[in-house]
Formats: C-alpha cells, structure tokens, sequence
C-alpha cells in the first residue's frame, strides 16, 4: 500500500496547481479509502492476520537486513522464519507482550540512533503499521508461514444473503465480498455484448452478424453456454491461448542477441496451438514441456514439446566466450521455468540468498543443476538458424524430394560427370537445409558438475562442493525415490502437492479473462508479491483445476459462464472512484484488447483475415527501413513483405525479430520476447492513435469494409452505416451515434465528389485491389468513415 | 469543471497509472502529455483545439519529489559511438608506446584478464602504437589526436575521462549495460529512466527520442536499447527516422486530406464521448485526448525535422553531411532543435566503431564523418545559452586493445575489445568544463587513477539531472530496481 500513496499525493499537488475546485479533500480521501481496501479482509474484524497484515511489513521494512540472505544479514538476527523472530535465546519479540518486544520497541521508537529500520535506509513505517505489529505481538505473536507456499485448502463456498445471482462457486466467492464492502453487483451485459466479449476473450476474433443474430434470437435457456462451448471448440481458441502462452515462453523467430539471424521455432508454436485446442490437461502440458525427451519412449510431438525451454536468446557474435553464455542460457531457462510454473523470482538468487524469499543461493544452483545437462554449447559463432540439439522435421514430399537427388547424383556418379555430380550435391544440401527443424532439450550422456557460482559469474565456481539437483526447500521436496533429474523437475512442477503450480496458472487463466489477475502480480507470488484480492477463491480455482484433471477449458467455461464475468462494465463514477481497477469485480471486465487482438479483430471485421493455422511465420506490411537502420538488418537484410493472404494471417504468426520488433506489436505492448514475460503493460498512447489511423494495414481495413458496406450492408447509408457498426461491435448504433456518422459521411461524400483524385489515392492503399465497378469517391468516403468506426476506443476495447 | 468531471480526470489517471505494470507507476509519462488537465486541451469539451494548442514549456509529469535536488541540466544529449572507439588513437595519448612497438603485451600488464575468443587464439599479442599524432590543447592542455581537429577546437567546454571501465566484453551486452544498467536484456534504458523520474517538458513531442546513423563497419542496435524494460511503455524512446516519415505513421494516408483527417477525429472524439456518456470508464477519455496528441504530433514533428529555416552559418558549423536525412550531422543538428523544444532526454547513435582491422583507414573516415558535428553541436548550444542547461555525453561501450589483433605492419593493424578502460567527453549541464580525469597505465590497458564504473557515470548523469540514483526506484518482481542496480557513485569531481 505504502507504493501507491505517492499516487495520491501526486494528483493532489497537480489538481492543486492546475484546477481550483471545491470539495477535492473528501474525494481524495475517499481515494485513500479505496486504494486500501482492496487487501482481503479477515473473518474477525479485531484480529490481526499474520499473514495479510504483518508479514508484508516485515517483508518490505525488515527483510533486506534481517531476512533470507545470510551475507548481509545484521546482527546476526532473521525475521523472515518463525524460528529467527519468535527466538528463545535473546527474545525480540514476546508473544503477547509488545512492550517487552525488542522488535516492536524499536520501531516505535522516536530515537534517531534507536529506530528500526535506520534513517539512512530510507524506510519508515506509518503509526497504523506500527500498531498493526502491536497488536499482533499481544494477541499472541501467531506465526505462519507465507500463504503461497503452503497448499491451496478446498473453502467450501461462502453463503450469500443475495442467493439468487450466483450461477457457480465463483460467484459465491466475488458475492460475499461484495456484500461485506456493501456493493451490489452489476446487471447482466445485454446479449450482443456478451457475445462480442466471449468471442473476443476466448477466440481472439469477433463474431460474425450471424452469430450475433443467432445468439440474440435464441430464446433457450443455455444459449450462452451453448455458445461458450462453440468457441471453446473453435480451433481460434487454441490460437488465442497461445498467444499469452507464447509470452511466457519467450517465443520469436529469431536469436535474439546483436546479428539477431533467423531461426525456426515455429514447429513448436504449433505445438502450443494443438495442445490447447485439444485440451491436453495442464499437468500433461508442463511435463511435456519441460522433459518430454525423458519420458519413456517419447513420441515426436512429446520431444517438439521441450522446445519451451530452447526459445531462449542464443548469442553468436563473435568473440563470445561459451562457458559464460552456457551460464546465462541456463539462468534464463532457471528464470523462465520459475516464472511460468512457480510465478517465482529465482533470478534474484543467481548471485546471493534471496532477500524476501526463503530462498538461497545454493538453491538457486541446485535448480540450475536440472539444466546443466543440455547438450549444447554456450555460444555458435556466426552459426545461422537452429542449433543443436533438434529435431529435422521433413514436410510431405521432402523426404521423397532427397531421395530424387539422390538417384539423380548416382546416375550422374555412374556416368562419371563429376561436375554435374558437385552441382546435385550441391542443390541437396541447400534443399536439406531449407527442411524445418526445431530446437529441443537433450541432455548429454555424462552430467556437467554443478557448483555454486560466486556472485554468479560464470568464471567464479565454487569447486569446494559439487551440487545435487533439486528443488527450493521452502516448497515440498521431490519424492525420495525420484532420480535427479528433468523429469522428476516436470513431473514435482505438475503434482498436485506443489502449492504454487495450479495457483499461478488459475491466476493467469483469470487474468487473461478480466484484465488482471486475483494476485495482481501474475509474475510474483513470492512474499513481496501483492496478497491475492480473493484468497479463497483463487485456492478454491486451484484445486478445482486440479480436481478436474488439470482441465483447462473446463476451468475457461466456469469463469465465462458465472454471473461475475456475465456482469454488465458500465461503471457509476461513485464506483470508479471506490475500485477504479476493478479488483471487487462489482463490475463486469473492460479493458483494452491485447496487440494481436487489436489487428485480427480489425482484419476479421474487414473480411480480410486468413484463417489458415500454424506454418511458418509471415512478414504481413512494416514501414520500410526499420530493419536496415539497424546495422543493414544485421543477420537477415533488409525485412522482405510476405504477398497475398499471407498479409492477411493472424497476428501471432507475425515473424517476431527480438531485436527489431514489428511496430504494430510493439505499439500495443506487445513484449519484445527477449525474456520472459507473463503480464502486459496496457498503455494509452498517441502513437496507437497514429498506427490505427495511418498504418497501411488498417487504412487497407478500412477499405475493404467500406467496401462490403456498400455491396453487402444494404441500399441506403443509413443501413450501411448500421452493417459496418454491427460487424464491428455487434450491437446497434444508437440515433445519436448514428447521427454523428451520418453527418460524417455526407461531408466524406462532399469532399472525394471534388476530389476525385485523393479518393483513388485513398482506395489504392494496400496490395487487395478495390472493386473497379465502385465509384471512388464513394468508395473513398465509406473508407473513412469505416476508419472513424474501427478507430473507436469500443472496437479496441474487450467490453 | 464540475466535481464529477474532475473525479473522472483523477480516476482516469490513476487507472492508467494502474492499468499497466502496477505499483509504483505514478507519472504520466513521456507520451501522455497535453493531456487531460492542461491548459490548451480540455478534453471535456466536444469540439477540440485544431492543432498547435499546449505547446509550452511548463515541465509536466514526472515524480512526486523529483527533482530531489536543483537540477544543473535540464536535458541530455547522448551521443553514443556505438562499437567502441579507439581509446589511444584518439583521447588517451600514449607516447610511451611507440618504443615498445611490436613487442610483446607484457604479462604483467595483461594480468591473466580474458580477452574475446576473436583474439584468444592469436600466438602474439604485439603492442601496436597509434600512428596518429597528438597534441595538446586549450587551457587545459589536454592531449587530443589529429583524427579530431574539431574536438580538439571545444577542449576547454568538454570533461575527459579517460578511465572508463566496464564488465562487458562483446557488444550486445556491453551496450546494453551502459544504456540500461545490466548486460541483459529487461531493463529500462536511461532514457526511460529519465523520462519516468522527469517527465516532459513539452507537450506536443515525447520526453525520450532517439536517433540512428549509420558508419561504416556497423554493429548492429537493438530496440531494447531505447526500451523501457519493465516500466510502461509509454516511456520507451521514440525513433525519429530520417526520411518523410520521421515518427512511424505519422503520414495521413495518401488521399486523406488535413481536413478529412480533422473531421475523422471530431467523428471518433463524438463517437468516443458518447460511449464515455454510456459506459462511464474514464479510459476512454484518456483515448480521445491521445488521439488529439498525436494530432498535433503530425504538426510538431514534421516543423522538428524542418531545417530549412535554419540559417546557412549554422548549417556550415555541422559540415556537409548536415543536409543528408539521417547522417550524424543532421541528428546533431535535430539533437539541438530537439533541446530547444525542451524534449528530455535525446539519445544519437552512430554505428561503425568497431575496427578490428585496417583500424587508421577505417578510423580516419569514421572521424570524418562525427568529428566536426559532435563539436559544433557544442558551440551551436553554446552560442544559445543551451549548453549550460544541457547535458552532452559523447562516448562507447568499451575501449579496445593495444595489441593489434591480426597483423601489425608500420601502417596499419586492427583492435579487439577492451573493457578494462575507454575514453568518454562530457560537457555543459554542470560538467566542470577543461576537465582531464583520470589514467591508465602506459599501454591503456588498465586504469591506475581514478576508474570510473558505468555505474558511477550513470549516478553522474542523474546527478546532474537531479536525481539521487538510489532514490529513482521501480517496484518489479518485489524489488526495488533503479538504473545503477546496488552500485554508483557519483564522481564529484566532473562537478562545475
């Protein structure tokens, strides 16, 4: 809470300077009020609770001293364990005498030279946080561990006094709350809303007029959640969920450091799509990922899987030397793997125990030991594409294709024409090279010793004592009898015992739906992450995914079919003002759509979209010159635009060059994939305003849907108008909206009618050629106000 | 504005701060300016200013508390030399070399330290002197090579340090480390750093622009160099493109008028404000007022890169290049009028250091190409009363060897990369001008007074700006980052 008073302060000393206004001081205290409310609140009003109230202060005022890592620790006293602060030998807290507790003693204290923490740290606590500590040392000093790293109990589902809103446990669970904070919950979202959200959310694509029509004439009694199983079907979902997916794993097409050269990757995309849309359970999912290759007789697709962790950057610039780079590719996979499953941030103890997390250094190696059996170098000078080890995976015909070159190169041989000979050998090796592979994990047959890297410089073991894998121990260990190595790593990330795994993945599976997750920081779950907004729901989440197989479309239907999600976004400034981020879920989800999304849904409502899955990546329209201003492209020359419907492909089959990314991604947050990532920033920004306006790809959208406008949307402006905005947002105009760009497209009509020449100039952009039996100026001026239509904050937004 | 409106204005702020990467994001960043509450923009009111409004030069955005001390600059102007300049060939003059050409590095100099697999493998490593003579200038009788004639013309306006060292020893992570703090990848750049702590000091361009060039033997750049890591996005550098589109789609269409693109956004704004109207998120204002933003970019930009007004003397101070779209010139001249309009932090990078081979030819034409604009930019900010407000930093990534890295002949020889000292210029914005700090041992290979890490010069800069380097924090995974990690110091002695 502490971080976000700042804010407050900050709008204060601005509106103060820029606005004279009355009756600011309420409001903003009124700010202060909601920005702390959001923390869970406790059964009994009185009690202190350890782990919500206290423990956080601790962490964030006492840890960096007094906590996990025993290098800098002061005075030889630790408060992050229950056996350091509730010590017997020298007491410095004594439960249920705070005035006799050194602890509480000091940080009360007015004293310069006595205070805790010290001036010069730059941290202080607030009198409501030094009472907080009081009353929790005489209420007895109670003691329990960080809540993420204990298992998820099952709560059974609050009861509600408003027992007829809930249509699942969910709702059970965002209900009590409301009722305790005395907000009512919004009214369900009118059909066509609904639809557009669900399709959006759960297939990345909007829905068609038909379907809308259909969804909204369906007077049975299940029509969404008909609905919701049709989309779940939908081989588009597999895609959208690969889309976060991809993030996490650090997915790109190239290597990523200085010449940045190609590689191909994509096989294993395309695993990630199969995998979602067949539904393979989660546990099965992260298993395979992580050491598909171990398990018994692994299937091809088993062994494309691992590819996860060889989506790190590689470096090839010369003069790189490999044992460093080995280190970082395998800290990388340490980071990555941590992240996803664990939502943990072992990086932090690559070079010293963690400072919050009880987690050490030589654990962070012993992790490191799962990996440090890759079969692969630190560093491929200069060497283009994939390296090993992979997988060479022949398309239809390729194989026949080589054993053509083959007879050929013996009948020649036979004939003794040697220069022939060289060129068909010649011809076959660059046609074997042009066969796909993808990267994979193989570990060598003998191990790399592991050592504890000091300060963890590649060039610093410590050779005194040779690591053993394994896991961090304030997490359950691995069973007794595992063998040491990835599989058994995979296999402790997937157990229904490890408290984190199905946690972290409920709670990104819910930030994918409203915008942001149950924890807020999807990417932390360690003790300087924010506590959860709803404890017991996202427990009672994780062990539902458990219980259901690890089923994650299961898991998606629950969250979109309960009241919560079905919830109306319409907010009353009253309630933005309480929960402007809408963490009580009073409110149903809106929030801008993901960088992909905003191009495909424009495509798709264009008529323009290629609806082909999986290959390799496409190169769709960049401004020119964005590679070569880079050092010529470095690696790969200059960017070469894919032709036809290859312009036209999803958004995640756009090429992803790490070191260059497309700017249409780029501009709406989408991350670079150097490292990875599990959370969106979701800015607002002019540029975004520039690239959907003037972006050849979305003025060529525009275009194209003026033109079904006219040869699809009816006879009179007023029905076109209405065709282009339901196509785009699903729902009718209203009069006034329909009033405004009515009156627009009178003055486009007026304009291009003088102007012939811009509106041929207007129409032509972009390579699909307009009707030739349109006339121009018309066809220019549904253009433009197609434009106005896809430019709208609602047609980027996930209402 | 009625309360309700100004309850809209507060909530929409802190959504945005909110809406992106989490606690601690406060400001409003360097692309958000001209927004909102700004005299010139009101976004309540339907009909919206028709461009040029809100340019000013009111510091907006940026932290509460910030600046933690009077700034002594105002702005930087980074000029990057990416690849890594030859230290003693051009500001680290060696006189002591030349009786010891071609023999052997001394292993009491190289200390067992690594070198890059580049030259690892070499059977010899002989000590190759500059064939560049040297001589001292100005007041402060600093040493500066005849490859820099210009430079050498600015010697009492700039600080040399002459005892840079880094970690890194390739490019990738080197440059990464000194524009973001860390060799890997994640990090904000400085610039991003800047622009959050800062904020903008005009509202119709953004706090933090880059600008590329392109030398001869290039190494290439990266986006994350110019990043904003994991602060939000909006404080990432902008690239300004040589060309006609210096902002990426920054052109209306071709066909689309100024007019129709004004009715197009009164369209979208009516469009927006009635949605406003039904659903009551203030996210949707914070959209129109961007919209309007980038509206007035397509005015500021294009009147930025402009230099046609600009009067044929100054033209003459950058050289001929000045007029070529894109040169190191040209983005010396932009790096000024990008000053002038109070934009915050102004990143150059000009590629092509790198000489490993055929070092005195390929070193010669590469000075030719930056030398003579790096130096008037100084005299050009001074002649505005600029220079002391204004921050110019003009170094690399690392330095490079003295042994010659394949064959050393009378007239030529090549240099790999040497992290263990390089050479940097420093001037205006509270630099101590005439400053020569720092030294290395006889063969520029390790510093024996005063080493300044990259760290420590990172701390300067804020410093300089402002900023206490410990206290421009970003909470990320749990922690605490800044941009000089656990490390810095700032090197008061480059203070004025």
């Amino acid at each position: 809470m502490q971080a976000e008073t700042p804010v407050i302060h900050h709008q204060a000393r601005r509106m103060g300077r820029s606005v004279a206004i009355q009756g600011t001081a309420g409001m903003l205290a009124l700010l202060v009020l909601a920005t702390v409310a959001i923390a869970a609140r406790t059964d009994d009003p009185g009690r202190v609770d350890f782990r919500k109230e206290v423990l956080p202060i601790l962490s964030e005022n006492c840890f960096l001293c007094h906590g996990p890592d025993s290098g800098t620790r002061k005075a030889d006293l630790r408060l992050d364990t229950k056996e350091g602060a509730l010590r017997a030998k020298d007491p410095v807290i004594v439960p249920g005498k705070s005035d006799e507790s050194e602890v509480f003693l000091r940080v009360a204290s007015h004293d310069a030279d006595e205070i805790m923490p010290p001036r010069k740290s730059g941290k202080k606590l607030t009198s409501a946080q030094v009472e907080v500590l009081r009353k929790w040392i005489d209420q007895g000093a109670t003691w329990t561990g960080h809540w993420a790293f204990e298992p998820p109990r099952r709560p059974a589902p609050p009861a509600v006094k408003d027992r007829g809103w809930p249509r699942n446990p969910i709702d059970a669970f965002v209900l009590a709350r409301l009722e305790t904070e005395k907000l009512a919950h919004s009214p369900e979202a009118s059909r066509a809303t609904l639809i557009r959200r669900v399709s959006l959310d759960l297939t990345g694509l909007p829905p068609t007029p038909e379907e809308v029509d259909r969804f909204v004439d369906d007077p049975s009694p299940d029509a969404y959640e008909r609905l919701v199983d049709r989309l779940l079907a939908s081989p588009a979902y597999g895609e959208r969920m690969a889309m976060d997916w991809l993030d996490g794993a650090r997915y790109a097409d190239t290597n990523g450091y200085q010449n940045d050269f190609a590689r191909t990757m994509w096989p294993w995309r395309d695993w990630v799509i199969a995998a979602f849309n067949a539904n393979q359970p989660f546990d099965q999912f992260t298993i395979e990922q992580i050491a598909g290759d171990l398990l018994p007789k692994p299937t091809l697709s088993q062994r494309i899987a691992t590819g996860f962790n060889r989506n790190n950057r590689t470096v090839t610039e010369a003069g790189s030397i490999d044992e460093e780079w080995h280190v970082e590719n395998t800290v990388d996979r340490i980071e990555t793997t941590a992240t996803v499953f664990l939502g943990l941030t072992m990086g932090c103890t690559r070079c010293h125990d963690h400072k919050y997390d009880p987690i050490a250094q030589r654990e962070f190696y012993q992790f490191f030991g799962f990996f440090n059996a890759l079969n692969e170098k630190g560093v491929y000078t200069e060497t283009r594409g994939n390296v090993p080890p992979l997988i060479v995976l022949p398309r239809p015909g390729d194989n026949r294709r080589l054993a053509e070159f083959d007879v050929a190169l013996a009948m020649v041989k036979a004939y003794g024409d040697r220069k022939h000979a060289e060129a068909i050998a010649k011809e076959r090796a660059a046609f074997e090279k042009s066969i796909p592979s993808v990267m994979v994990m193989e570990d060598m047959p003998k191990l790399r010793p592991t050592y504890v890297l000091k300060r963890g410089q590649y060039d610093q073991p410590d050779k005194s004592r040779t690591l053993e894998p394994g896991t961090p121990s304030c997490l359950p260990g691995l069973p007794a009898d595992a063998p040491r190595n990835r599989l058994a790593l995979a296999r402790w990330l997937a157990s229904p015992g490890n408290p984190l795994t199905a946690r972290v993945e409920m709670n990104r599976v819910w930030q994918h739906h409203f915008g942001m997750g149950l924890v807020k920081t999807a990417e932390n779950f360690g003790v300087q992450g924010e506590p959860p907004s709803h404890p017991e729901l996202l427990d009672w989440l994780a062990t539902e995914l458990v219980r259901t197989g690890w089923d994650l479309k299961t898991m998606h239907r629950l969250i979109v079919t309960s009241a919560t999600y079905r919830q109306a976004s319409r907010v009353s400034p009253a309630l933005v003002t309480h929960d402007p981020e809408n963490r009580l879920l009073a409110r149903g989800p809106r929030f801008r759509l993901s960088a992909e999304v905003v191009r495909d849904n424009a495509l798709a409502v264009a008529g323009l979209l290629t609806s082909r899955i999986g290959g390799p990546s496409v190169k769709p329209y960049q401004p020119a010159g964005l590679w070569e201003e880079l050092a010529g492209g470095a690696g790969e020359g200059a960017y070469i635009q894919d032709r036809g419907p290859n312009l036209y492909r999803r958004s995640l089959y756009v090429y992803r060059k790490r070191t260059v990314p497309h700017p249409m991604l780029a501009t709406f947050d989408a991350p670079s994939r150097e490292i990875c990532q599990v959370k969106r920033a979701r800015t607002n920004t002019p540029l975004q305003a520039l690239e959907l306006l003037n972006d050849v790809a979305y003025v060529e959208a525009a275009r194209a849907l003026g033109q079904l406008m006219i040869e699809a949307g009816g006879c009179t402006p007023e029905q076109r108008l209405v065709y282009a905005f339901r196509r785009t947002l699903a729902r009718e105009p209203s009069a006034a909206e329909l009033g405004v760009l009515g009156r627009g497209l009178d003055r486009y009509l007026a304009s291009y009618r003088t102007d012939r020449d811009a509106a041929r100039r207007l129409i032509r952009v972009g390579e699909s050629p307009p009707d030739s039996r349109l006339d121009p100026a018309e066809l220019a001026a549904y253009t433009a106000c197609a434009s106005v239509i896809l430019n709208l904050d609602e047609t980027i937004t996930q209402e | 504005m009625d309360e309700l409106k100004i309850a809209q204005h507060v909530n929409r702020r802190l959504f945005l701060t909110r809406a992106g990467v989490g606690l601690g994001a406060v400001a409003l960043g360097s692309l958000l300016e001209g927004e909102g509450l700004h005299a010139g923009t009101d976004i309540t009111t339907p009909k919206r200013a028709r461009g040029g409004a809100g340019a000013g030069a009111a510091a907006s955005g940026g932290l509460p508390g910030l600046p933690h001390f009077p700034p002594k600059a105002k702005r930087v102007i980074y000029l990057f030399q990416s690849g890594a300049p030859s230290q003693m060939d051009l500001l680290d003059y060696k006189p002591a070399l030349e009786s010891r050409r071609g023999i052997e590095l001394p292993d009491s100099v190289r200390m067992g330290q690594r070198i890059t697999t580049m030259t690892s493998g070499q059977k010899s490593f002989p000590v190759a002197p500059s064939v560049f003579k040297f001589r001292q200038y100005g007041q402060s009788g600093a040493w500066i090579s005849e490859l820099l004639p210009h430079t050498a013309g600015i010697a009492d306006d700039i600080a040399i340090i002459r005892s840079m060292q880094t970690e890194a020893i390739n490019h990738d992570p080197a440059i990464t480390f000194v524009q973001t703090g860390s060799q890997l990848a994640g990090r904000p750049s400085m610039g991003a750093w800047v622009a959050y702590g800062l904020g903008s000091q005009n509202q119709d361009l953004p706090a933090f622009v880059v600008l590329l060039s392109r030398g001869r033997t290039d190494q290439p750049l990266y986006d994350r160099l110019w990043g904003s890591g994991f602060l939000p996005t909006r404080y990432q550098g902008v690239k300004l493109r040589g060309g006609k589109e210096p902002v990426l789609y920054l052109a209306n269409p071709s066909g689309c008028s100024s007019p129709t693109r004004r009715q197009m956004l009164d369209d979208i704004g009516a469009l927006d404000d009635l949605h406003h109207a039904e659903t009551g998120d203030p996210e949707i204002l914070t959209r129109v007022a961007q919209y309007e933003l980038g509206y007035r970019m397509q005015q500021s930009v294009p009147e930025l890169t402009d230099l046609s007004s600009e009067p044929k003397s100054v033209l003459d101070l950058y050289g001929p290049d000045v007029m070529k779209p894109g040169s190191y010139a040209a983005n010396c001249l932009l790096a000024r009028r990008l000053a002038e309009r109070g934009v915050r932090f102004i990143q150059l990078y000009h590629m092509g250091w790198d000489q490993h081979g055929d070092l005195p030819n390929q070193i010669r034409s590469q000075c030719r190409d930056t030398d003579q604009a790096s130096a008037a930019l100084i005299k050009d900010l001074k002649q505005r009363g600029l220079l002391d407000d204004t921050l110019v930093i003009w170094g690399g990534e690392f330095g490079r060897t003295v042994y010659s890295q394949g064959q050393l002949t009378a007239t030529t020889y090549g240099r790999d990369h040497h992290p263990r000292c390089f050479t940097i210029w420093m001037a205006g914005g509270g630099i101590r001008p005439g400053t020569v700090l720092g030294e290395t041992d006889d063969f520029s290979y390790n510093i024996v007074k005063d080493p300044v890490e990259v760290y420590d010069l990172n701390a300067t800069i804020l410093r300089l700006l402002g900023i206490e380097h410990t206290r421009l924090t970003y909470r990320f995974q749990g922690r605490d980052f800044r941009l000089t990690d656990v490390r810095g110091k700032v090197v008061d002695r480059l203070l004025a």
